[in-house]
C-alpha cells in the first residue's frame, strides 16, 4: 500500500470500517512509511547532536514522550533542506555555531559535552537576547516565514522544535490529547484537569 | 458514442451559483450541461479534513517552496495550507495583470464546485438597509429589488442549504431559517454580555450565522467539529456544491457535468439576437468544441463571466457582448477588512473549549442604522472569535524544560478578536479589462484589473479599529491590541459588481431577474450582478438571486419568451 492510500483511508474515514486486525496492519504500515526517513541531508553529526540536546532541553521526556522521541531533529534537518531559502538556513546554522561559541567561551567545552546545568544557562542567555530582539516586532505570525522571528536563530530553533512535537502523533495525542474526530463542541467545558490530579 | 452538444441550458461554473443553477434547471426540467474549467473533485479521494498534521511533510508549515514558485497570491490566503492549497489555482498557470499602482489579490478555485470547497461558510440576509443604499445616497445605481422581492428565495434557499444560528429580529440583518445555533465559548460570552450592558441595545454579539449543520438535515449529517471545513467534508456537513447541489443536479438524471472545459467564449446570433451556445477549449485535448442551448447562465464569478463575455465581442457589441450600457467590467467591489482589535480576557482558566467550531462570532452592522456617522457611509460588521492561547505561545517565551512542557499541555489565556468587514462603494472607476498584450495557457486574453480602494473604505476600517478596542476597553479586556491593516483589494475573496443589475439599460448589464438587458436568454447570477456590496457576506444572497433567475427563466421559456 502506497503512502497516499493510507492518507486516503485516514481522510475519508474509511479506515473506521475495517476490521481491526486489517486497521492495526494499515496503520503499522503507515507507521512504516513514516520511519522511513531520509538520513541527514543538511546538519551534519555534530550539528545534529547539538539541536537534539537543545530540542530535548526544551521539551524534555517526562511521563510523555519528548522532542527527541518525536523526531525534532530529523523535522528540523528537512525544514533547513526543502523549506528555508539559504539566507534563511545560514541564520540557523551560524546561530547553531555561535552556541559552541558561546560554551566554549563560558565553558570551555562544546554545548553538547556541557552539564546540564551549563546548557540551561546558555538556553536563558539566549532567551533573553531573543525576547529583547522581540520586543519590538509585534506582528508575528506562526506561518509567514518572512516574519521577523524568523531572524532569531533561537526563535527559528523555538518554533521549530515546538511544531515537531506538538504536531507528532505522540505530542498531539499523549500531551494535548488532539482528537481528530471530537464529535462534540462545548465552549465553557469544566477543565478535566482536578480530576487528573485527584486520581493521582 | 459521440458527445452530445445540444442542451437546453448550458451552465457555465460549477461552484456556489453555478451549482444552483444546475439543481434548479434540472429540477425544474431543463437538460442542463454544467460547464467547469477544473477537475473532477471526489470526495473520498480529495477531501483531507481528517488527514493530521503529523501524516503532513511539512506538519502542517505548507510546501514553502512550491508555493512561492507556483501559488505566491494564493498562500497568503489564510485557507490555502498544506492540506487545501490543491483547491487554489496555480497562479503560473492562472495569471492576470494589473496597474502598477494598484495591487489587487485574486485567490481562485478551479475544479469542480470551485470555491464553494473554501468558502468561510458565513451566510447572512441583506435587507432593504442595503438594497435601498445607493438611491439613498446617490450613488452608482439603484438596485432593482427590495427584500420583498428577494425574501422568498432567501427562505427557499435556506431551506435546502441548512443555516445555522440565533434570529435576532433586527431589521438591518433579518433572521433566516435557522438550523439551532453552534454555541458561543466562555470568551465570547463575556464580551457578549458586556457589549450588552454598555452599548444597550445598538451592538449585539451572536454567533456567526453559518451553512454548517448543526443537526441532520437533508441527507446530510451534523457538523463533528473536526474544525477545517476548507478541506472538504465526508459528512457534507457544510454546503458547498459538491456535498449537496450538484448531487441533487445529478439525481434528476438531467445534469452533464463537463470537467475540463474551458469557455472561451458565448456564441450569439445577431438575427434571433439570442446567445446560442458557448464555445469550449477542451482542457485535455485542447479541441475547441461548441455546444448549444437555449438558455445560458454564467456563473463562473464576477471576474470569470466578464471575461468571456469581453472574449465575446461581436461587431455589434465590440466592448464585450451584452455590454451596450459600457458598464460591464466596471464598478468592482471587494469587502474591506483587517480593522478590529484583539484582546485578552481575564478569567475563566479553569473552564476550556472542546472540539473546533468552524464558526466565529457576529456583531451585526450598528453604524448608520439608526443615526448618521460623520467620517463615512454605510458600515460594517464583525466576525472574530473568542479562544484559549495553544502550545505556538511557547515560541516567544523563554521557558524550558518539565516544567515549560507542563504549561504548554494546558491551554494558555484566553484571548478574543473583533474582526470587521466593511461595505465598499460602487466605483466605474474600479474595472476590469482584457489586457491586450497576455493570454493563459489557452490562449485567452487575461484581465487586467484596476482596482482601489476609496478614502470611505478606509475610514471604515480605521473605525472598526476604534470600535472594536472601546468594546473590548468596556468589558475589561487586557492588553488590547487594535489595528487597522491596508490590504489590496480581492483579499477579502468577495469580488463582485462586474456586470450589475439595474432598471435602466443604459447604466447596467442585467435585469431585476439577472438577465441580460441586451440579450434575453444570457443570465449571470454570479457575484458580477450585485449593485452594492453591502457588508454582510454575500454568498446567501448569491444563492438566492441564482434560484430566482431560473424560476425566472424557466417561466420564461414555457412563455416561448427567451
Amino acid at each position: 500500500m502506497e503512502r497516499r492510500d493510507v492518507l486516503r483511508l485516514l481522510a475519508t474515514g474509511a479506515i473506521l470500517h475495517l476490521a481491526p486486525s486489517k486497521m492495526l496492519a494499515v496503520a503499522a504500515e503507515a507507521r512504516a512509511l513514516l520511519d522511513n526517513q531520509p538520513s541527514l541531508r543538511t546538519l551534519n553529526p555534530h550539528q545534529d547532536a547539538t539541536v537534539k540536546a537543545m530540542a530535548e532541553l526544551i521539551l524534555p521526556r517526562t511521563d510523555t514522550p519528548g522532542a527527541m522521541d518525536a523526531g525534532a531533529s530529523a523535522f528540523i534537518d528537512l525544514i533547513l533542506t526543502e523549506w528555508y531559502d539559504e539566507v534563511q538556513r545560514n541564520v540557523f546554522l551560524d546561530g547553531l555555531a555561535k552556541v559552541d561559541s558561546r560554551s566554549q567561551a563560558l565553558f570551555a567545552k562544546d554545548f553538547i559535552d556541557c552539564s546540564l546545568q551549563q546548557q540551561g544557562d546558555i538556553l536563558i542567555d539566549l532567551g533573553d537576547s531573543m525576547v529583547a530582539r522581540m520586543r519590538k516586532s509585534r506582528d508575528y505570525h506562526f506561518f509567514d516565514p518572512d516574519s521577523d522571528i524568523d531572524t532569531d536563530f533561537y526563535a527559528i530553533l523555538r518554533r521549530l522544535t515546538l511544531t515537531a512535537y506538538y504536531t507528532s502523533e505522540a505530542g498531539a495525542t499523549d500531551e494535548l490529547h488532539f482528537e481528530i474526530i471530537p464529535g462534540r463542541y462545548q465552549g465553557c467545558a469544566a477543565s478535566s484537569l482536578d480530576e487528573e490530579t485527584s486520581k493521582k | 458514442m459521440s458527445e452530445s452538444t445540444t442542451f437546453d441550458a448550458i451552465v457555465v461554473g460549477s461552484g456556489m451559483t453555478g451549482g444552483w443553477a444546475a439543481k434548479e434547471l434540472t429540477e425544474k426540467g431543463l437538460k442542463t450541461l454544467v460547464l467547469e474549467a477544473g477537475r473532477p473533485i471526489v470526495p473520498e479521494q480529495d477531501y483531507v479534513e481528517h488527514v493530521p498534521a503529523w501524516d503532513m511533510k511539512f506538519r502542517g508549515m505548507g510546501d514553502r517552496r512550491f508555493q512561492l514558485k507556483d501559488q505566491p497570491i494564493q498562500r497568503t490566503c489564510y485557507a490555502c495550507d498544506e492540506w487545501s492549497s490543491k483547491f487554489f489555482v496555480k497562479d503560473t498557470e492562472h495569471p492576470y495583470t494589473t496597474a502598477p499602482d494598484k495591487p489587487f489579490r485574486w485567490i481562485r478555485g478551479r475544479q469542480v464546485g470551485g470555491r464553494s470547497i473554501m468558502w468561510g461558510r458565513q451566510s447572512y440576509r441583506w435587507s432593504d438597509l442595503d438594497f435601498e443604499a445607493n438611491l439613498r445616497d446617490g450613488i452608482g445605481v439603484d438596485w432593482p429589488i427590495r427584500y420583498a422581492d428577494i425574501e422568498p428565495w432567501y427562505d427557499y434557499v435556506e431551506d435546502f442549504v441548512g443555516i445555522s444560528g440565533e434570529a435576532l429580529g433586527l431589521p438591518q440583518l433579518p433572521d433566516s431559517k435557522f438550523l439551532p445555533p453552534m454555541e458561543l465559548n466562555c470568551a465570547e460570552k463575556f464580551v457578549r454580555e458586556k457589549v450588552a450592558k454598555h452599548f444597550g441595545g445598538e451592538r449585539v454579539l451572536t454567533i456567526g450565522r453559518a451553512a454548517i449543520l448543526t443537526q441532520n438535515h437533508r441527507g446530510r449529517a451534523a457538523c463533528h467539529y473536526c474544525g477545517p471545513c476548507e478541506r472538504g467534508c465526508i459528512t457534507r456537513s457544510y454546503f458547498s456544491s459538491v456535498n449537496a447541489t450538484l448531487p441533487a443536479a445529478e439525481k434528476t438524471g438531467r445534469m452533464t457535468l463537463r470537467p475540463f472545459s474551458v469557455v472561451h467564449s458565448v456564441s450569439f446570433d445577431s438575427k434571433t439576437r439570442r446567445a446560442t451556445g458557448v464555445r469550449v477549449i477542451d482542457g485535455k485535448t485542447r479541441a475547441t468544441i461548441e455546444f448549444r442551448a437555449k438558455v445560458v447562465f454564467l456563473c463562473a464569478s464576477a471576474l470569470e463571466s466578464v471575461r468571456i463575455l469581453f472574449n465575446s465581442s461581436t461587431g455589434e457589441f465590440p466592448g464585450g457582448l451584452a455590454n451596450s450600457s459600457g458598464e460591464l467590467g466596471h464598478n468592482l467591489m471587494d469587502h474591506v477588512k483587517a480593522g478590529g482589535a484583539d484582546a485578552t480576557i481575564p478569567g475563566f482558566e479553569d473552564q476550556v473549549i472542546v472540539g473546533r467550531r468552524p464558526n466565529g462570532i457576529y456583531m451585526p452592522r450598528f453604524r448608520n442604522v439608526k443615526s448618521r456617522h460623520p467620517d463615512f457611509l454605510r458600515g460594517y460588521a464583525f466576525q472574530g472569535s473568542g479562544s484559549r492561547e495553544g502550545w505556538a505561545r511557547g515560541i516567544m517565551q523563554t521557558g524550558f524544560g518539565p516544567e515549560f512542557k507542563k504549561s504548554l499541555s494546558r491551554p494558555g489565556p484566553w484571548r478574543f478578536t473583533f474582526y470587521g468587514f466593511g461595505e465598499c462603494l460602487p466605483n466605474h472607476n474600479n474595472f476590469v479589462e482584457l489586457d491586450k498584450e497576455t493570454v493563459d495557457i489557452w490562449g485567452i486574453p487575461n484581465l487586467k484589473i484596476h482596482c482601489a480602494w476609496s478614502e470611505n473604505e478606509r475610514a471604515l476600517r480605521r473605525d472598526m479599529a476604534i470600535s472594536a478596542a472601546e468594546m473590548l476597553a468596556a468589558a475589561g479586556a487586557h492588553d488590547i491590541e487594535p489595528f487597522s491593516t491596508e490590504e489590496p483589494p480581492g483579499f477579502t475573496i468577495h469580488e463582485m459588481g462586474t456586470a450589475r443589475m439595474g432598471r435602466d439599460p443604459k447604466t447596467s448589464v442585467l435585469n431585476s431577474f439577472n438577465q441580460a438587458h441586451d440579450i434575453k436568454n444570457l443570465f449571470i447570477t454570479d457575484g458580477g450582478a450585485m449593485v452594492s456590496s453591502s457588508c454582510v457576506n454575500p454568498s446567501l444572497t448569491y444563492m438566492a438571486l441564482t434560484a430566482r433567475a431560473c424560476d425566472y427563466a424557466v417561466q420564461q421559456m414555457k412563455k416561448g419568451a427567451l
